[in-house]
């Protein structure tokens, strides 16, 4: 078979999926693309071409720049939370245990629970008059009286940190408990033999073989925080105050609250470079761990 | 005293007993063969001296203080795996000195050992690579060297040769030996494999079952076998095992018209009309030359060149026999033969108990 019939073939089976990822992804993105640069409302005509000012006035902004940073410390905070309980727990499903089959399996349903449903649950617990939280805060003497933690600015955005690590943790620790299944039985007798308490055996013994998994979810997690959107528009959306507006839910107020679908659509494509960028410089920090721990 | 002593351990998994009273004690210096099939429990008494496995009863003492309940860290023992288990994301150098690293050796007296033992092993080129860079026989000198840079009481080897090819298996093995005979240390090397028993140890013991079949030096084991599994076990091709029946003084070949005489030492041993198992080493039959020693007539069926030797079947009336001769010896399919032995050469089995009279 010649290699030209191959590669024609290759196309030819792929051209399903190409043509409905370009109706689906390219046009609208294509599309964004020149609303971005228009003065357009949601509804009504196309609107006027305004070159670069929607990004320049985006970019300048105090609201982009805040909501920024709160994008920022929401991603950082809750993946950097997510994938030390992951680990953590990981850890200790790893060990021979009776009931432990059943752990596993309960472990994986915050994460297998569709979202709505977590910050559903997570706004009752929450909830400043019959919250679980208040009363168990309450009557552990920790807190005088109930209180809004959804409703103040200082804590909405924690709260909401919390609710996402309980969701998302068990994606890290599946992975990570799938990586401690492949530490060779010997290596970690050799290490017992070399003396390596628990802490240098972790990091000498174990941590090798889970770091390429790990970065695996570090990056699926990172882009996903980053572009976090539903649990925030269950639980607070974006408020009190602004406090919890990430960028998604700036675009998304933008472009349908606001109607001004150019402006949206110009804040959309930012938040797309971001990723990409983010996106990309993981996958080469993939490939680094890949490559030296092989 | 001792520098190993093992003392009446058992080992159960649930109703399964994997050891069922093992007793041995070692010199300073020794080099201990645990030989024996897959299952038969030589591993896992391997782990409760390392400790990386519990003994249900039974002591265990390295230099007269018993060790059980103790850290394998603390048991003054090193181990070498079938695997290498090398440590991948750490240098060979790091390797090495990891057991020392992890007791807090000061990094300069650490960097003089593990000069030594790459010394030693003829590694020093390949101390700043990582263990993926090397060959199997790479890894598993590297691997010795982190058990040797410790300097304990007691070496401990898995199957240590066991992943490497035949060639290299061959050079580690002389290895092995020149690196014990340097530092006449005292190991326990687990192994299937009887050739690497029957050079490196000092004394094997021969394993079946969770029992030991029989203790004894390489010269013991191969002459004197104790059981008709040892006998088996020990040697290839393994030795000859013909049913026969004491008629008086004589030992009538079944299912052939052929006798040998009974030897002056099994006379009393055993009663006339008793059925036994006579054993001949392969090695100790020849194409009988004259009518001195005692021989039996036989049909040759194969011959197979190796070499040194011609290994040889051929038949006995319903039984078989294998000799392996001298490559000269004239010897053809088909052809009708007499193969003469020492009488010191033979064995005699209970075939009810398998032991040896």
């Amino acid at each position: 078979m010649s290699s030209t019939w191959m590669t024609t073939r290759a196309w030819l089976l792929m051209l399903p999926l190409l043509v409905v990822m370009v109706a689906v992804i390219g046009w609208p993105l294509v599309d964004t693309v020149g609303l971005s640069f228009t003065d357009a409302k949601l509804v009504g005509t196309g609107g006027n071409y305004v070159g670069f000012d929607n990004y320049t006035n985006m970019l300048s902004s105090s609201n982009f720049s805040r909501t920024l940073v709160t994008t920022t410390l929401f991603a950082v905070i809750s993946v950097a939370a997510e994938m030390v309980i992951g680990v953590l727990a990981a850890l200790l499903l790893n060990q021979q245990f009776h009931g432990r089959a059943i752990l596993r399996a309960l472990m994986i349903l915050p994460w297998a629970l569709p979202t709505v449903v977590n910050a559903t649950l997570w706004r009752l617990i929450y909830n400043p008059e019959y919250g679980a939280l208040n009363a168990a805060l309450t009557q552990l003497n920790l807190i005088d009286a109930y209180r809004s933690w959804l409703g103040e600015p200082g804590t909405a955005l924690t709260a909401l940190i919390v609710a996402d690590c309980w969701k998302n943790f068990p994606l890290v620790a599946l992975i990570a408990l799938a990586a401690l299944q492949a530490v060779p039985r010997d290596i970690t007798a050799a290490s017992l033999v070399d003396g390596a308490g628990p802490f240098n055996r972790f990091r000498f013994v174990i941590l090798p073989y889970l770091a390429g998994p790990l970065m695996v979810a570090l990056v699926l997690r990172t882009i996903e925080a980053f572009k976090v959107f539903d649990i925030i528009w269950v639980m607070t959306r974006g408020g009190p105050a602004n406090s919890t507006r990430t960028l998604s839910i700036l675009v998304y107020q933008e472009a349908f609250s606001f109607q001004r679908a150019g402006s949206g659509a110009s804040l959309a494509l930012i938040v797309t470079l971001l990723v990409t960028v983010l996106a990309v410089a993981y996958a080469a920090l993939v490939r680094k761990t890949a490559g030296s721990a092989a | 005293m001792s520098a190993l002593e093992i003392r009446n351990v058992r080992k159960n998994y649930g109703s399964v007993e994997t050891l069922k009273g093992i007793d041995i004690a070692l010199q300073s210096g020794e080099f201990l063969v645990l030989l024996g099939s897959s299952g038969c429990g030589k591993s896992t008494l391997l782990n409760i001296i390392a400790g990386l496995a519990e003994a249900t009863s039974g002591d265990v003492l390295i230099g007269g203080r018993s060790i059980l309940g103790v850290h394998p860290k603390n048991r003054d023992i090193a181990m070498v795996f079938q695997s290498y288990a090398l440590y991948p994301n750490l240098t060979v150098r790091r390797n090495i000195g990891f057991g020392l690293e992890m007791r807090g050796v000061a990094a300069d007296e650490r960097e003089k050992a593990v000069a030594e033992a790459a010394r030693l092993l003829q590694i020093e080129a390949l101390l700043d690579r990582k263990p993926s860079q090397l060959s199997g026989g790479q890894r598993q000198r590297v691997a010795i060297g982190r058990a040797l840079v410790r300097k304990p009481q007691v070496f401990l080897f898995d199957e240590p040769l066991s992943n490497l090819d035949a060639k290299l298996r061959l050079e580690m093995r002389t290895e092995l030996k020149r690196l014990h005979q340097m530092l006449q240390t005292t190991v326990v090397y687990v192994t299937h494999d009887q050739i690497e028993a029957m050079t490196l140890a000092s004394r094997i013991a021969v394993m079946r079952d969770g029992r030991i079949e029989q203790l004894g030096t390489p010269e013991e084991i191969y002459n004197e076998p104790a059981t008709l599994y040892v006998a088996g076990f020990v040697g290839a091709p393994s030795m000859n095992m013909l049913q026969a029946t004491v008629q008086g003084t004589m030992l009538a070949i079944d299912g052939a018209e052929a006798s040998l005489p009974l030897p002056a030492r099994f006379r009393g041993a055993v009663r006339d009309g008793a059925r036994v198992v006579v054993g001949i080493r392969p090695e100790a039959l020849r194409v009988a030359a004259d009518a001195a020693a005692p021989s039996l007539p036989v049909e040759i069926e194969v011959v197979e060149l190796t070499g040194p030797e011609l290994v040889t079947t051929a038949r006995i009336g319903s039984q078989r026999l294998t000799a392996c001769l001298p490559p000269a010896s004239r010897v053809a399919k088909g052809q009708a033969s007499s193969f003469a032995f020492s009488e010191d050469a033979l064995r005699l089995f209970d075939p009810d108990t398998g032991k040896a009279f």
